[in-house]
């Protein structure tokens, strides 16, 4: 019990010296905490969503797509209205209704301004039916009569500014819609971004399934006392004949849907957690320092525990509940930071126009036991190490007139393993950039970077020594006594300036790992696009929306003048069988021929330009090379919803690229002879080249041409770069963004080791100032103590990262990531910034050490 | 109250006034109302120049505040406390500081020397941070005279006691400041290394002419001073010149008998 109660007396005494420990595990534990908290309120509200939008029982037709992996032609799949009648005569039902439903639709205002979500979600058309009484309500306005009257969903109508009389166009693949908004209609659950109109039934038959009699989907509502699954099997009864049709509970549709949406929320769940773990790993040096430092403070103190008669044990546990106390106070307070940071991350999603409502936040039980195990199990490991050191303590140490013991020098046992590790992950990154195959590369890529991390971190205090000197030498030393004092400090006790420069080393090398490997990417796609690229421009679905190209914007493009020629590019289905008789699934290229002047590929055997024949093809080398083909060779191309063809194999392009890799071009002239016109698909994009000298002219025409469309655009070579580049770059800004959490932890470790030095130097502090070091002298002599931690740990963590970066890249040189590029700019950035980050971790500790009683500081008690 | 007068045994002390610090009615009160603790009462002091001081009196006489008013530690209540001309008490902490780093020099008890740094590098520190070269061969003379010539690379942690006091004196005489400041500088050795330091202390005043105070409750350390100042209560009650160890142990006795009894 006394064990406890020092313990715990302790802990109060020191509240100061554990608060930055006690953030930095608030921080992680907030941070796992935020994403379980936002993940499962996404769930809860998409769960919400689809059960409240399914009927009891939904059929719909069986269409290809459900059985193979391929691409939709874009075209809608249709069941004939004789079947709402079939399902409705079954046992059971209440009600049975035909519904329409596009997702393939975008909805235009009168400025041609797309309502469509900016976050990925659907843009949804269809009829008004009894169905979306379930989850909607009309708030103002009616239901929409006739082909010139629209009903919008309250969220879009609020986003644009959409009142009723406003005029809507929606294009669809068979035309365009031009209606009145007639009637606003209101979710009852939480809608996160869908654009949803609605027409009435005959209306969107005609524009949108092009027929008068079919529908996309039945809604079938049981009477009641009849179950779902029973009301499933009696409408499967009435059918007869249920190949053609798929029959889903209410439950199994939303299941369905949830899986789609599912895998998406997972990928971002375990990202995010992936981060939360790596601020845990650096709050982990920053606990370990702490405790280090306050046993190493409380030596005379803990020698005298042990004269009077306390066992290592006691001594040992007493550092212990210590940081159980810890962890559970920075847990306890993470997790309930953890659901702000949720409602938080859920107002940034409603800024960026995903609709989440605090309503459906989820707290599962789960949550705060994750949150508190987490944060309670890796502090106490983490002080597990200064507790034994404590517990090592003789009680000697009470007798003796020793301030603060020195750290003793990085032991040679630690040097030479350390020196293994980083060898042995040195020689692994090695492997990585030899290796032949990228599976077996990527693991040697894998072991190598976690060998070198650890190997870094345990040679951490020596490279300090080294480092740190170096340092001084080409900095510290103008600045005089006062650098050469601040050198000493950085210095005095490597193993704590180790491991708080390792703490920042770790996020930074992170960033510099994913910045060479993002501008290689860069670099070498821009490299291949100069290389292969003769197209002037490209007219793909804006956004990255998967839309395919309606018709009525290929026309648009058609007449537009000073185009020497204008390539489709569409998708299109088969099941290929080689000659030697295995068949796949493949996604064809049909393009136009002057594709080949578009996108130039290299070709192992034959002519592209023959491949463009009548019934002629192309493959990839590995796909020949898989399948022992020739120039020559027959292959049978079994088009989804067409024929089957033989096509003869005319070229075999290399695969060595990164544009259109493993493409098997066919023309559009041969798809549209064994695939009717209703199932071809759409151009998926479209490619034009201007006539000479008249490049600008017809850009500005093909923007003016895709006006009416915003739902494309068109960019010319240096867009196009300029978007790539765009991208990786938001995509790398994304990642240091929740990489800045294990930095700011690691930022709050410097913070802490200047802290608890200061106050372990107060005596020190009061010497040099009663000895006349000015308090401008002293705050400098810390600032640059810390500066030079900082940029210690980021030395190391640039180097680290640039060198895990290269390896990276020369292993993804087998992928097509030929050209390595170490973003400079941003290295040399990041490194001045660390100097910078040094200099405001000091502010406080300097402040404070500034403020010090020079009298107490030296009083002999 | 007694006002101590000034006699200066060496001469050279070119120029200037024979008084190296002077304290006028220096009062040093802590806290205030029913817990108001008066630590200096109206002290008047000269401390003459070239001369060794030693400051006596009992625990919690005010000793150790009244050296730290003088060396610009510590503020007082009231009063004034001057530096040959210059007036230290309302100076600000940035005058003040650099006041101690050029014209004071410090021995403390323990804790004298930075551990980062060799004997040499402590020793010329003050001058260091006051960015001024140190005078070689004025160095080499202190070095040689507290006997340190073959231990200047050693840190603090390789020196024994008595050697770690040594190379704060060396560091207090290297910058030859006006006045040098002890607060038992030999508390915490034993009595071998003390005299050793002391002697040092008392050659540096006869050969060098230096000026020091010192605090110390042992008779045997004031009697290598010339003159001892008594403190009791916040006053400066006696002072003995050219003392004895026993002369002051008796005198010590006196007032302690004198406490009791009154």
């Amino acid at each position: 019990m006394t064990v406890w109660k020092t313990s715990r007396r302790n802990f109060f005494a020191h509240k100061g010296r554990m608060a930055l420990s006690a953030v930095a595990v608030l921080l992680s534990v907030a941070f796992v905490c935020g994403t379980l908290v936002f993940t499962d309120t996404m769930n809860t509200t998409f769960d919400k969503l689809f059960a409240a939008t399914s009927a009891d029982v939904t059929v719909s037709p069986r269409s290809p797509e459900d059985n193979d992996r391929l691409p939709g032609n874009g075209k809608p799949v249709t069941l004939p209205a004789s079947a709402v009648e079939q399902v409705g005569k079954a046992t059971g039902v209440k009600d049975a209704e035909g519904a329409v439903n596009s997702m393939s639709v975008t909805v235009v205002d009168s400025h041609n301004k797309n309502m469509g979500s900016t976050t990925g979600a659907p843009t949804i058309a269809g009829n008004w039916t009894k169905n979306e009484l379930r989850s909607m309500e009309i708030t103002s306005g009616h239901a929409p009569r006739g082909p010139t009257e629209v009903m919008v969903d309250a969220d879009t109508a609020d986003k644009h500014d959409l009142k009723i009389g406003d005029e809507l166009r929606t294009i669809a693949a068979t035309g365009d819609i031009n209606a009145k908004i007639s009637g606003i209609a209101t979710f009852k659950v939480t809608n996160p971004g869908a654009a949803i109109v609605y027409f009435d039934t005959v209306t969107a038959q005609t524009k949108l399934l092009g027929r008068p009699d079919v529908f996309s989907l039945i809604s079938v509502t049981a009477e009641s006392g009849v179950t779902d699954a029973q009301l499933k099997r009696n409408v499967a009864t009435a059918l007869g004949d249920t190949s053609a049709y798929k029959l889903q509970t209410q439950k199994e549709a939303a299941d369905a849907n949830k899986d789609s949406m599912g895998s998406f929320l997972d990928v971002m769940k375990y990202a995010m957690l992936g981060f939360a773990g790596i601020a845990f790993l650096v709050g982990i040096f920053l606990i370990v320092n702490t405790f280090s430092m306050l046993v190493a403070q409380r030596t005379r103190e803990i020698g005298l525990m042990r004269a009077i008669g306390s066992s290592r044990k006691q001594v040992n546990r007493s550092v212990l509940i210590e940081a159980l106390f810890l962890g559970i106070v920075g847990s306890v307070l993470g997790v309930g930071a953890g659901v702000g940071l949720a409602v938080g991350l859920m107002k940034l999603m409603g800024a960026m126009g995903m609709d989440l409502s605090t309503k459906d936040l989820t707290v599962a039980w789960t949550t705060p036991v994750v949150g508190l195990a987490l944060g309670i199990v890796v502090t106490v490991v983490a002080a597990y190490i200064p507790a034994r050191r404590a517990g090592k303590i003789s009680p000697m140490a009470a007798l003796r007139d020793a301030g603060t013991p020195a750290d003793g020098r990085a032991g040679r046992v630690r040097a030479a393993i350390g020196l293994v590790l980083t060898l042995a992950g040195g020689a692994a990154l090695l492997a990585a950039t030899r290796a032949d195959k990228s599976s077996e590369g990527s693991l040697f890529l894998g072991v190598g970077v976690v060998l070198t991390l650890i190997g870094f971190i345990v040679i951490g205090p020596l490279l300090a020594g080294f480092v740190v000197r170096v340092l001084s030498a080409l900095m510290l030393r103008m600045f005089g006594p006062v650098g050469r004092l601040a050198e000493r400090n950085a210095l005095r006790n490597p193993r704590r300036t180790g491991a708080t420069g390792a703490a920042l080393m770790i996020g930074l090398a992170l960033v510099a790992c994913l910045s060479v490997v993002g501008s290689s990417m860069v670099a070498s796609a821009t490299e291949e696009l100069d290389k292969s690229v003769g197209a002037d421009f490209i007219v793909e679905p804006a956004g990255g929306n998967p839309t395919l190209l309606v018709d009525q914007a290929v026309k648009s493009l058609e007449s537009v003048p000073d185009i020497e020629h204008l390539t489709g590019y569409k998708v299109v289905g088969a099941g290929l069988t080689a000659p030697d008789g295995t068949t796949e699934n493949k996604a064809l290229a049909a393009v136009d021929p002057t594709y080949q002047e578009d996108v130039r590929r290299e070709t192992v055997a034959g002519k592209l330009a023959d491949a463009y024949d009548k019934d002629a093809m192309s493959v990839g080398d590995t796909y020949a090379t898989k399948h022992h083909l020739k120039v020559g060779d027959r292959l049978t191309v079994a088009f989804k919803g067409g024929e089957t063809a033989k096509l003869r194999l005319a070229a075999i392009t290399s695969d060595d690229v990164n544009i259109d890799k493993g493409a098997m071009y066919i023309n559009i002239a041969t798809a549209a002879q064994y695939v009717p016109a209703d199932s071809l698909p759409e151009n998926m994009m479209m490619f034009a080249k201007a006539e000479d000298g008249k490049e600008k002219e017809a850009y500005a025409a093909l923007k003016d041409a895709l006006v009416k469309y915003p739902q494309y655009e068109v960019k010319n070579q240096a867009d196009f770069k300029q978007q790539l580049k765009d991208q990786i770059g938001q995509l790398l800004n994304i990642v240091y963004g929740l990489l800045a959490l294990a930095i700011i932890v690691a930022v709050l470790g410097v913070v802490n080791t200047l802290a608890l030095s200061v106050v372990e130097r107060t005596r020190e502090i009061g010497l040099m100032r009663a000895i006349g070091l000015s308090r401008r002298q002293l705050r400098r002599m810390i600032r640059l103590e810390s500066v030079v931690i900082a940029v210690f740990g980021a030395l190391l963590g640039l180097g680290l990262g640039m060198g895990w970066g290269t390896a990276a890249q020369k292993l993804l040189a087998l992928e097509g990531l030929g050209v390595l590029e170490i973003p400079w700019p941003t290295i040399l950035t990041v490194f001045v910034a660390s100097a910078f980050v040094g200099l405001f971790a000091a502010l406080v500790p300097a402040f404070r050490a500034g403020r010090m009683n020079v009298l107490n500081a030296i009083a002999t008690d | 109250m007694t006002t101590a007068v000034t006699i200066p045994r060496h001469g050279g002390t070119g120029g200037r006034t024979a008084v190296a610090a002077r304290a006028r009615q220096v009062v040093k009160a802590y806290g205030a109302g029913e817990t108001r603790v008066v630590a200096l009462d109206h002290v008047d002091v000269d401390i003459a120049r070239g001369q060794f001081t030693a400051i006596m009196g009992p625990s919690g006489s005010g000793k150790s505040t009244l050296m730290h008013c003088l060396a610009g530690l510590d503020t007082v209540t009231s009063g004034q406390i001057h530096l040959d001309e210059t007036e230290i008490t309302g100076l600000k902490d940035k005058k003040l500081t650099q006041l101690r780093r050029d014209r004071i020099g410090f021995i403390f008890q323990a804790f004298n020397l930075l551990p980062t740094l060799n004997a040499l590098e402590n020793i010329t520190l003050p001058m260091d941070i006051a960015g001024r070269k140190p005078d070689a061969a004025w160095l080499r003379q202190v070095v040689e005279t507290v006997g340190l010539a073959e231990r200047l690379k050693h840190r603090p942690t390789e020196l024994s006691g008595g050697q770690q006091q040594r190379v704060a004196v060396a560091r207090a005489l290297a910058a030859r400041p006006e006045i040098i400041f002890g607060d038992e500088p030999t508390g915490n050795l034993d009595s071998r290394a003390g005299a050793e330091v002391l002697s040092f202390l008392r050659r540096s005043v006869d050969e060098l002419g230096q000026t020091i105070v010192m605090v110390t409750h042992d008779p045997v350390a004031a009697s290598y001073a010339d003159r001892v100042l008594y403190l009791a209560d916040g006053r400066i009650v006696d002072e003995m010149l050219s003392p004895t160890a026993d002369q002051v142990l008796d005198r010590m006795k006196d007032f302690d008998s004198r406490g009791r009894t009154s």
